[in-house]
């Protein structure tokens, strides 16, 4: 048997190289190294400006972060760009105001940061979590995007393609009389496909949060990266295996891009998460791969079984959906 | 070699394939199934291939039950040529051969190169891709792959379609010769040329029942029209009469002057099995 997974091992390899699956790796890891390092490291927000009209001269003292102005007209115009605050002294209670962003999260956001600077507390009420600074935060956030965005649509992909190949030659049906147990079919391509997205791990961890910081995260985050990698290389099998040509694969990838990559990036990315994403298989799969990256890997032995059966179920499928493949006409 | 006893494969509810085949294969032997498109030939050699399970009846293939034959020592024994060329498209013919040969012990394998150059294969190609062949040459490379492992069962479906004449006459000399080695051959076609120049015996096969099971020259003497035509001149002008055989014992019953030719009304392999089952073999 092993020396039939040997060969497998090699001609998936040969047909790896041979459909350029290093070489887009390597593109995807330079292009998003460039990414991270050259934009989104540096990247910071602009602090909410915080305008006041107080025509009573009620604020004690002049505060940092505050513009006065003469006018409620004048308020108005300067929080007219949804993202200032405005807070007018002119009523008894002062009014707090501002146009909503459209993200209920983000306002929440702004109206506590112009209370802030209005009772003067800018620094003593933030917790603090970590030892990152803006730069790390940064990076870390990025990394683990990138790496959940590789892994679960392009590795993906990469395995589809592949034995998409294979099926239109038709040799998947041959392996059906060699004298190789069917098993070590799937076993050989995960297991490269595992390897490749582990070296990609390594590779995108340690040049984007630099030797010592990734040693720290490696381990967590290099399990995270196989649970992935192994549940999206197997339903990739599947669908390949399962779907009678690239068209309507290209379909499916589509609607995977969409259902099930896009809302776990909105509810990751920005404020946009409803109560159905704890629901999202995915949306734990990427709340892992964040938290692995801030060192707040998940403990729960619950995820961990659940990961694993998923394994052994998309892998019992994919085994019956080859044997159906084999038996197939021409 | 090969026992099939009441063999039923059905692909779901009202898809029955096949109603209860019998069959035996003797080892050394080239057994045909002649069918059309549909008949249940395919299922019938992937049953016995050990690609489809879940089959009514028994079958034993080097006497050992089919359900239990499914290990390495049973596929290491079998080679199986289908009817498309599969073959690793970016790898050149040696390749392919290397890496199929690869799953077998070592002893066993037979040398590639001799292999395509029994095969005729232009040696120009050895190292290109097979995407650069022609079918002719896929059809070789598959052949060579079915051969690699020195099977002592060879499953061959259609070997020789998108051969030119002379390939298909090669292909026969090479299954000719895989006999004399005393490999048992199960060939699936709806050739009737192949499976008269090649076949010790055949099976009618439509709508997944046996319709006919004998040699070639039974099936054709017993159901044949007994009849010659004979064609001759006669005070110059050319003319044509069927007489029955048993008639010529006493020697040619009319006068002539010259004979033409003389032909014998055998039929063939497909009017039998039009004759046997009521269809065309296409």
């Amino acid at each position: 048997m092993w020396r039939g997974f040997l060969h497998l091992l090699k001609k998936d390899f040969r047909l790896m190289v041979s459909g350029k699956f290093f070489l887009l790796a390597l593109l995807s890891l330079i292009l998003y190294s460039c990414y991270i390092n050259f934009v989104y490291a540096n990247l910071d927000q602009q602090i909410y400006p915080v305008f006041v009209y107080d025509p009573q001269d009620k604020l004690p003292a002049a505060r940092e972060y505050v513009t006065r102005l003469d006018s409620r007209e004048a308020l108005e115009a300067a929080c007219a760009d949804q993202y200032s605050v405005g807070i007018d002294f002119s009523h008894a209670v002062p009014e707090l105001y501002m146009l909503s962003c459209g993200m209920e999260t983000t306002d929440h956001y702004r109206m506590a940061w112009g209370e802030a600077v209005l009772h003067g507390n800018i620094d003593g009420r933030a917790e603090r979590i970590g030892s990152d600074n803006k730069e790390m935060k940064n990076r870390r956030e990025i990394t683990a995007e990138f790496l959940f965005f590789e892994l679960t649509a392009v590795g993906f992909l990469g395995l589809a393609s592949m034995l998409f190949k294979e099926k239109q030659m038709g040799v998947i049906r041959v392996h059906g009389i060699l004298p190789v147990c069917r098993p070590v079919f799937i076993l050989s391509k995960l297991l490269l496909l595992l390897l490749s997205d582990l070296v990609f791990t390594l590779l995108l961890t340690v040049i984007n949060l630099g030797a010592a910081e990734a040693v720290r995260v490696l381990a967590d985050v290099l399990l995270q990266a196989g649970i992935l990698s192994l549940i999206m290389a197997l339903i990739g099998f599947l669908c390949a295996v399962r779907l009678p040509d690239f068209k309507q694969f290209s379909l499916f990838y589509l609607i995977l891009a969409v259902f099930v990559t896009t809302p776990v990036f909105l509810a990751g990315q920005t404020g946009m998460k409803g109560d159905w994403i704890v629901y999202h298989p995915m949306y734990h799969l990427f709340e892992a791969m964040k938290g692995a990256y801030f060192s707040a890997p998940i403990t729960k032995v619950s995820f961990y079984l659940t990961c694993f059966g998923t394994m052994i179920l998309l892998f019992l499928l994919s085994w019956q959906t080859l044997n159906h493949e084999m038996a197939k006409e021409g | 070699m090969i026992e099939v006893r009441n063999l039923t494969f059905s692909y779901g509810k009202d898809k029955q394939a096949l109603h209860g085949l019998t069959f035996s294969v003797k080892a050394g032997e080239i057994f045909g199934f002649l069918g059309p498109n549909g008949s249940g030939k395919s299922t019938t050699q992937k049953i016995l291939t050990g690609i489809l399970r879940g089959y009514g009846g028994t079958v034993s293939l080097f006497g050992d039950d089919m359900r239990n034959a499914h290990t390495q020592a049973f596929f290491q024994k079998i080679g199986v040529l289908f009817e498309f060329p599969y073959l690793y498209t970016n790898l050149s013919a040696l390749d392919n051969l290397y890496y199929f040969a690869s799953f077998y012990p070592e002893e066993q394998r037979r040398d590639a190169e001799e292999l395509l150059n029994e095969l005729e294969f232009k040696r120009d190609f050895l190292k290109k891709p097979v995407s650069s062949y022609s079918k002719g040459m896929r059809q070789r490379v598959s052949m060579a792959r079915a051969l690699i492992n020195n099977p002592r069962l060879l499953f061959l479906d259609e070997p020789t379609s998108g051969l030119d004449p002379a390939g298909a006459v090669l292909f026969r000399k090479i299954i000719e010769k895989e006999r004399k080695k005393g490999t048992t051959v199960l060939l699936t076609t709806h050739n009737m040329l192949d499976a008269d120049l090649l076949c010790d015996r055949v099976a009618f096969i439509s709508n997944g029942n046996i319709a006919a099971l004998d040699t070639p020259k039974n099936l054709k003497e017993k159901n044949g029209n007994r009849s010659i035509v004979i064609d001759y001149l006669y005070q110059g002008k050319r003319e044509e009469q069927t007489i029955e055989v048993p008639e010529l014992k006493a020697g040619i019953p009319f006068a002539y002057d010259e004979l033409i030719s003389v032909h014998s009304q055998e039929p063939t392999l497909e009017d039998m099995f039009i004759q046997y089952t009521g269809r065309g073999l296409t």
